[in-house]
């Protein structure tokens, strides 16, 4: 089970949804929410978290910022990361992932692909971690 | 069988009463199995309703009539800041209507689903927890009831032995009462 | 976890309609902009954003054609903020059509609407798809960019860094640092001051130089602009200008006089953006330029269950029993000399605790209220379909949408009020060349103002159309034996033109020019009824129609004039109550089978509730009456005793008593006594429309106690 699991979104269902099924299936035991980028950012300093969510596309601060700057940070730079927007914007997509996501997942997304894709970042992470 | 229960105690405004088993009354599984229902009399008769139908017993409370409602309905009382409709069980069931304030008189808080209706009765007189034996569902009984009755109940008759001239209760069916 | 697949649904509800609103409100701000030639990309982006998330919500919880119609949405925006295709009105109507579809099929899910026919919008989508502008080549090799910069741009981002590019912008890179605690509104802050004379292409947080409470933000800005002047907007933020590779930038002009509102067009707008149609179809929603920020700076916000808000008013009104009985054990202690002292204190612990809950509920009430605002964008949307349809010229003209109005009362004034205006579109205001003929400006005008009067607040509707035809009214109301010739002749033309609210002036199945499409204006005047308000109509041919309508500002708290008839006591809200006064027994003539009181030189038909609700008791000589009035309609009231005046919170009777007519809800007036509370609109129709059906004598239900 995952302590805490971190998610940044503009959207308030998303977030709720993300909630719901990773709190309600036991997948997590907390998951911390971030409404936007400017939340994120003021989050990362003093937040652990497990695995981060980032929607790509916000105002303002935008996802792909969220990410270069959880990868530049000490305290969360090893953390797995999941980034989230919709389907098509392949152009984004690749830029998160150069950027350091390890995971990319459409929206819409279900529960089931949700728990698939975590578990996937988790994987890869564990294995960069053990040479 | 019966448990007398002193009326004093129910008739506190805000007894909450444990629920009493919904099951059909037509298919007791055991005869071991019983239900519980709240007697009370109404111009004279016994009548009784599933223990679970009712949410709360009231004393009688100043009642607001209601012009150009329909005859059984006495009027309106707050029930904590709730508005709620009474009716009387007498006009309801084609009896006569009571005549002026009564002491033992009781309002019967009842869920029909969507709205809590209050059922005024005469008096309240105890919790009675019937066997399925001492209960005859209206189906066997047969014609000449009324829908909203759905057997009737006689305590003490267990074994089938019918005491002749022994209480019966008219039990009534809260859904097809208040339809 | 039901509950909670509930809560989340609810919240997917609450959140889609919130973006479609505000989906709403940008597009009139684009629609304005673009007629104007200067369109915010920042609001296509945002619109873009918009339906972007609603696709994404939409398809996780399962809403197909929600989704589905929000990515034809999507690609179209997406083509538009990426330049591929021109923001024009033709696009716009392809956009607004989308809303209006989203709209709805937010309603079915909700179970307001059955149907809903997404292919006709499907068919525009496609069709405005066909035109799609060549690529081009990239531009920003010409600008010494920081590589690694240019991999944290999101597509749109670049896409406007490339667009600057291409007209040679000059571009800024700024230094600002922020305190983590106030980022938001610090770059709110920087945000307006730079938006007239900059784009702001991007905020890339820097990694490195940020501590733990700050951070440091590098903005990249484009901006014709020269870099002196920039440097007095930032104040002593660093910023300095990207070196071109090439030739250096020409410089770009000034930006146009005028344009610093904030709402639109930093001079850079692209011409993707500038250009359009331009069909001259000005119905500018108000000239919004702080709106556009307001719209945005509307998050700290929760959203609340209007139910929870009655139940607080619930509590409040329990309250107010409580301190009214303080009151009364206070009114007793007075009479005790021995606890003199006691007795005054709690004297001032009852008077602090009246004001503290006056404040309770003047703040309960404050949050049940909402501006008209956002009901009024979407009228403005109708008035854009509407003319748009009719080929005819209008201008919309809002004021007074801060006003604010209770929430339940604003879900119920929609449909009136989009009657209204699709009536003021469609039939009042005449054709271009017929405006023309007359000497009129081709461009209609409408007017919609909002304004609070005491307890009230007045909207009303108002075109400089053709006005309504006494004649042809008349004629009408004859031929549908709605009251005879005889009475009419009684009628003056204002008098005549409330004819129009009367039932059966219009029929569904018929589209006249008086009336509007489907339902009639007695449908408009019951709704409004409905929720304690009442709707005039004044009219002058050639010169045009205004509606007024007058609404309780709030449905949670009336004051009410108690009364009492025999042994019943009844509520009446006093916004209905004209006067209330001693009845002279002898004053009473009885015309045609009705009792009728003069009063002040006019007929008043009067009503004695005894008979009314047949309460059985005795006819009593002396009395009051209560003169009501709804509009132009006027009733007087009979009943035996006013007992005064008292603040009441009505609640509705239990489903077992909707079908007895009259009554508005019941209240606690904390003497353990319950009353009813009388609905003015309804006695006011039985007793009134009673006569009007047959044409006998109507002419008191029509005029202020016309002559008779």
């Amino acid at each position: 089970m995952l302590d805490r699991v971190l998610v940044v979104d503009d959207s308030n269902a998303i977030r709720a949804f993300v909630r719901a099924s990773l709190e309600g299936s036991g997948r997590a035991r907390t998951v911390v929410e971030a409404a936007s980028g400017f939340e994120a950012l003021r989050m990362l300093p003093r937040e652990r978290f497990d695995v981060a969510i980032v929607d790509i596309n916000m105002p303002d601060i935008h996802g792909l910022e969220v990410i270069k700057l959880i990868r530049a940070s000490k305290a969360h730079h090893a953390v797995p990361v999941l980034a989230i927007s919709s389907e098509g914007a392949s152009r984004d997509r690749e830029r998160a992932l150069a950027l350091g996501a390890d995971g990319w997942l459409d929206k819409p997304f279900t529960s089931e692909l949700l728990a698939s894709a975590i578990e996937d970042v988790l994987g890869k992470r564990a294995k960069q971690g053990t040479p | 069988m019966t448990q007398r229960s002193n009326d004093g105690s129910l008739s506190s405004s805000s007894s909450s009463l444990a629920p009493a088993p919904r099951a059909a009354l037509a298919s007791p599984r055991t005869t071991e199995a019983t239900y519980e229902f709240l007697a009370f009399e109404v111009s004279g008769d016994r009548m009784g309703l599933p223990l679970g139908s009712v949410k709360e017993i009231l004393k009688l409370a100043p009642i607001t009539p209601v012009p150009r409602a329909p005859g059984e309905v006495l009027g309106i009382l707050s029930v904590r800041g709730r508005i709620t409709t009474v009716i009387c069980l007498r006009t309801k069931l084609g009896m006569v209507p009571p005549r002026g304030a009564s002491r033992s008189a009781r309002i019967l808080l009842v869920d029909r689903g969507h709205e809590i209706l209050g059922l005024r009765v005469d008096a309240v007189t105890e919790v009675l927890r019937l066997r399925a034996s001492e209960i005859e569902p209206a189906d066997a009984i047969g014609a000449g009831l009324a829908e909203h009755v759905t057997g009737l109940g006689r305590p003490n008759s267990a074994g089938g032995n019918v005491v002749s001239g022994g209480e019966v209760i008219v039990l009534l069916d809260p859904v097809a009462l208040l339809r | 976890m039901s509950d909670e697949a509930d809560r989340v649904r609810d919240e997917f509800l609450a959140e889609s309609q919130e973006i479609v609103e505000s989906l709403s409100r940008d597009l009139l701000l684009l629609d304005h902009g673009q007629k104007h030639g200067r369109a915010d990309p920042d609001l296509v982006n945002s619109v873009f954003r918009g339906v972007h998330t609603l696709k994404g919500i939409a398809g996780m919880f399962g809403y197909r054609e929600l989704s589905e119609i929000a990515h034809v949405l999507e690609d179209l925006l997406d083509h538009l903020r990426l330049g591929r295709v021109q923001l024009a009105q033709s696009s716009l109507d392809v956009l607004f059509e989308g809303v209006e579809v989203l709209q709805r099929l937010l309603g079915a899910i909700r179970g307001e609407v059955h149907e809903v026919d997404i292919a006709s919008f499907r068919r525009s989508a496609t069709a405005l798809f066909g035109a799609t502008a060549a690529p081009v080549t990239d531009p920003l090799a010409a600008y010494d960019l920081d590589p690694s910069m240019l991999g944290v741009l999101t597509e749109y981002e670049e896409h406007r860094l490339r667009t600057n590019a291409e007209m040679r912008v000059p571009l800024y890179r700024l230094r600002v640092r922020f305190a983590l605690s106030s980022i938001d509104t610090d770059l709110d802050g920087l945000k307006s001051r730079l938006k007239p004379v900059a784009e702001i292409i991007t905020y890339l947080p820097s990694v490195e130089s940020s501590g733990d409470d700050t951070i440091e933000l590098e903005v990249l800005l484009a901006s014709a602009t020269p870099l002196s002047d920039l440097r007095q907007l930032v104040g002593d933020a660093p910023i300095d200008a990207i070196a071109t590779r090439d030739r250096p930038s020409r410089t770009m002009p000034p930006p146009p006089a005028g344009s610093g509102g904030g709402m639109v067009a930093p001079s850079v707008a692209p011409p993707a953006m500038r250009t359009g149609e331009g069909e001259g179809r000005d119905l500018a929603p108000r000239d919004a330029g702080a709106e556009a920020i307001a719209v945005r700076a509307v998050a700290k916000t929760v959203r609340v269950d209007i139910s929870k808000l009655d139940h607080l008013m619930n509590v409040i009104g329990e309250l107010g029993i409580v301190r009214s009985a303080v009151g009364r054990v206070l009114d007793r202690l007075g009479a005790r000399s021995d606890l003199r002292p006691i007795t005054a204190e709690l004297h001032r612990i009852h008077r602090s605790f009246e004001r503290h809950l006056e404040a309770l509920q003047d703040g309960v009430l404050d949050v049940r209220m909402v501006p008209l605002g956002q009901t009024f964008d979407r009228l403005a949307r109708a008035v854009r379909q509407v003319a748009r349809e009719h080929e005819k010229e209008v201008r919309l003209v809002v004021n007074g949408g801060d006003t604010e109005i209770d929430k339940l009362i604003v879900e119920e004034l929609i449909d009136p009020l989009l009657h209204l205006i699709r009536n003021a579109v469609g039939h009042g205001i005449e054709s271009r060349d017929q405006r023309a003929r007359i000497g009129k400006d081709p461009t209609g005008i409408i007017a919609l103002n909002a304004y609070q009067k005491g307890n009230h607040v007045v909207i009303e509707v108002e075109d400089d159309g053709a006005g309504i035809d006494a004649q042809r009214v008349l004629a009408r109301a004859v031929e549908r034996k709605l009251l005879d010739i005889q009475s009419a002749r009684d009628l003056d033309d204002q008098e005549i033109k409330q004819l129009v609210f009367l039932p059966g002036f219009s029929t569904a199945d018929e589209v006249t020019d008086l009336s509007g499409r489907g339902v009639g204006l007695d449908v408009v005047r019951t709704n409004i009824g409905r929720l304690g308000g009442v709707i005039d109509l004044h009219s002058t041919t050639g010169i045009g129609t205004k509606f007024t309508l007058t609404l309780p500002i709030t449905l949670a708290i009336l004051s009410a004039l108690v009364m009492r008839v025999g042994n019943h006591t009844f509520a009446i809200p006093l916004t209905v109550v004209q006067e209330a006064l001693f009845l002279d027994p002898n004053a009473i003539r009885v015309v045609d089978g009705r009792e009728m009181i003069t009063l002040r030189g006019q007929s008043l038909p009067v009503v004695r509730l005894a008979e009314l609700f047949r309460t059985g008791d005795p006819p009593r000589q002396r009395g009051y009456v209560v003169v009501t009035s709804l509009g132009q309609r006027r009733l007087g009231i009979v009943v035996d005793a006013l007992e005064g005046q008292q603040d009441i919170v009505t609640k509705a009777l239990g489903p077992s008593l909707a079908s007895v007519r009259g009554f508005a809800g019941a209240t606690d007036l904390g003497d353990q006594r319950v009353v009813l509370v009388l609905d003015a609109p309804s006695l006011l129709d039985e007793v009134l429309s009673a006569d009007t059906r047959v044409a006998s004598s109507s002419s008191h239900d029509l005029a202020r106690g016309g002559p008779s």
